[in-house]
């Protein structure tokens, strides 16, 4: 018990990830594969915000005498998920720009009827 | 002294203002990455004599190294950021007269973007640093790719986009894991702590980084989407994405690989994965019938034979890998500006279409030429010293394994000879008699001087190679050298 609390955060993180990860790769809709890159996106974030936390930590701001370093949340991950997510909705969007611009073509977005490109 | 922060600062200003411009004249927009780059192309060659001295560094925001975002200009930077400023010079006269078709200042924008993110990635002395330009790079090449808007376009870039998307999550978990270890994001600073990369703390982070820049490097099992994007990209972009991006993909394996972990365990994996990828891509190009699908398959080739001499290790064999690269990234941009032309004008990417080019259009067909010829490796071209000094490093190992693998390489430059001379025949000397009452056509003069510029670097330093060895060597040595690349950031 003293485990699951401890890594509770790092267990929830690489779930999504591979949760994501199996949606990408098992879905044959592209709206539902790009979901599953989204939701992979959302589990790197909330590792890299993991890595840096700390229970009942507080802002690294040395507002108030007698406060201490080392009860203090790391800032370096949180300033790399914004960097991250200003990144993942670039890529989101474009991605369903594409899926919206692939329907005018196909008429569909089962990814198994669209085969122009062959090896 | 040029501060090499402006290699990147240039581009990126510049990209944001084309719109701009495009308010005032249509007209203009297609000369800002043409300036863009001639910029850059100089102050990287003003910058070179300084950096063969000793590295040039940059703090961002006067913070020091560990803390800071730095940037190291040394000569592996340099040499990348006149090889992407060259190209993208050269390319970017091309597209004067090849983009004429719908937005054009999307694509000067977006293609400014692709450079300047190639430029961040090289330049970079930070580890997430070296992600987000990565990022600035796949993103605008994932909308290059799609600019046509065809049917074969938007399929392509979608399987690109996915496929990317993916590698750069897996690098942004190797980021993540190795800043949990380490506590900080400079690549300096994380080299001098790592010891050994056969703990699994440490390994599991290696794996993925050079999984995710695989993706972008096109290594052999993460290739899929490499053939569809370069061969429904218009051609300008083909000739970037197969002359810079993937060069800057292996570029940041490589780093990784050499100075961020100092895996000399890995190599000889890496070894085997650089023939496998050559005798695939080459096999794969040997089979097609379209004419940018073959180049396309040629470069997954390519790569793999520069990976196989990176992979050696020996100052001889690094120095011959990026004497390769340096010759991949010329001839190939030559072959898909001067193929893309002759599409253009013929209308059809098959090879059989190309029948009676040789009369038609002798300039493009000679240019086309000389880079089939420097890509297959024959003297005096520049293809020639590169694969020389690979074969040649190898066979100073004197081991039994290395052997083995050469004799793969030379059967692999066999089959590249043989489909690529097959395209010189049909160009030659196919088709009817009557095609020579046709007239000829010359290309306009922004097509031709960008390939005869390319014709000229490549037979040039295929006759005299020593223009170049010198900054390779240093360039090898920087990238064998971690302890000094550690201590030249961190003193």
């Amino acid at each position: 018990m003293n485990f699951l609390s401890e890594y509770i955060y790092y267990i929830g993180a690489f779930g999504l990830i591979f949760i994501g990860l199996f949606i990408v790769l098992v879905k044959k809709n592209l709206i539902k594969v790009i979901i599953g890159l989204s939701i992979v996106d959302t589990g790197i974030n909330l590792f890299l915000i993991t890595l840096g936390y700390i229970k009942s930590g507080t802002a690294p701001i040395f507002s108030e005498p007698g406060l201490k370093a080392d009860n203090m949340v790391d800032p370096v991950p949180q300033a790399l998920v914004l960097t991250a997510i200003v990144i993942g909705v670039a890529v989101l969007a474009l991605a369903l720009t594409l899926a919206i611009k692939l329907y005018k073509h196909y008429g569909t977005l089962d990814l198994r009827k669209i085969k122009e490109q062959k090896w | 002294m040029v501060n090499p922060i402006l290699l990147i600062v240039i581009p990126l200003s510049l990209a944001f203002v084309v719109p701009f411009f495009g308010f005032i004249s249509k007209k203009i927009e297609k000369f800002i990455p043409f300036v863009a780059l001639l910029a850059n192309l100089i102050i990287s060659l003003k910058l070179l004599p300084q950096v063969l001295e000793k590295p040039v560094h940059v703090s961002i925001g006067g913070f020091l190294p560990p803390f800071g975002i730095n940037l190291v200009a040394g000569p592996v930077g340099i040499l990348f950021t006149i090889l992407i400023a060259l190209v993208g010079f050269l390319v970017s006269i091309y597209a004067f007269t090849y983009i004429k078709e719908k937005d054009q200042e999307k694509y000067h924008m977006l293609y400014l973007l692709l450079l300047t993110g190639a430029t961040g990635v090289v330049l970079t002395g930070d580890i997430f640093n070296l992600f987000v330009f990565f990022e600035i790079l796949c993103i605008s090449s994932y909308s290059l790719v799609a600019y046509f808007g065809d049917k074969a376009d938007i399929e392509s870039a979608v399987k690109y986009l996915i496929q990317g998307a993916i590698g750069s999550s897996l690098v942004l978990i190797g980021i993540g894991l190795l800043y949990g270890q380490f506590g900080t994001l400079n690549m300096a600073d994380i080299a001098s702590h790592i010891h050994s990369v056969n703990s699994i703390p440490i390994f599991v982070p290696l794996v993925l980084l050079i999984t995710g820049f695989g993706v972008e490097a096109a290594i052999f099992p993460l290739n899929a989407w490499l053939p569809d994007a370069h061969s429904s990209a218009p051609s300008s972009i083909s000739a970037i994405l197969s002359g810079i991006a993937i060069e800057v993909g292996l570029y940041a394996m490589v780093r990784v690989v050499f100075t961020l972990f100092g895996a000399s365990s890995i190599l000889t994996f890496l070894l085997f994965l650089g023939v496998i990828t050559l005798l695939i891509g080459e096999l794969c190009a040997f089979s097609q019938e379209n004419i940018k699908r073959m180049l396309a398959y040629s470069s997954i080739g390519q790569i793999g034979l520069i990976v196989f001499a990176l992979s050696i290790a020996s100052s001889y064999g690094v120095t011959g890998g990026l004497f390769q690269l340096v010759s991949h990234t010329l001839g190939k941009a030559l072959l898909f500006l001067a193929a893309g032309y002759m599409i253009y004008r013929s209308g059809s990417m098959n090879i059989s279409s190309f029948e009676g080019m040789g009369r038609k259009m002798p300039y493009t067909s000679l240019a086309f030429t000389i880079g089939a010829f420097s890509i297959v490796g024959l003297p005096p071209f520049i293809g020639f010293p590169g694969k020389f000094m690979i074969v040649k490093a190898a066979l100073f190992k004197q081991e039994m394994l290395f052997t083995i693998l050469i004799f793969f390489i030379l059967l692999a430059t066999i089959i590249e000879g043989a489909y690529f001379f097959r395209v010189l025949q049909v160009i030659y000397f196919k088709g009817e008699k009557s095609t020579l009452s046709q007239k000829r056509e010359i290309a306009p003069l922004s097509i031709l001087i960008p390939i005869f510029i390319f014709v000229g670097l490549i037979v040039v330093i295929g006759i005299y190679p020593k223009l170049i060895t010198d900054v390779l060597e240093s360039s090898a040595s920087e990238l064998l050298n971690r302890a000094d690349y550690i201590k030249s950031i961190l003193p």
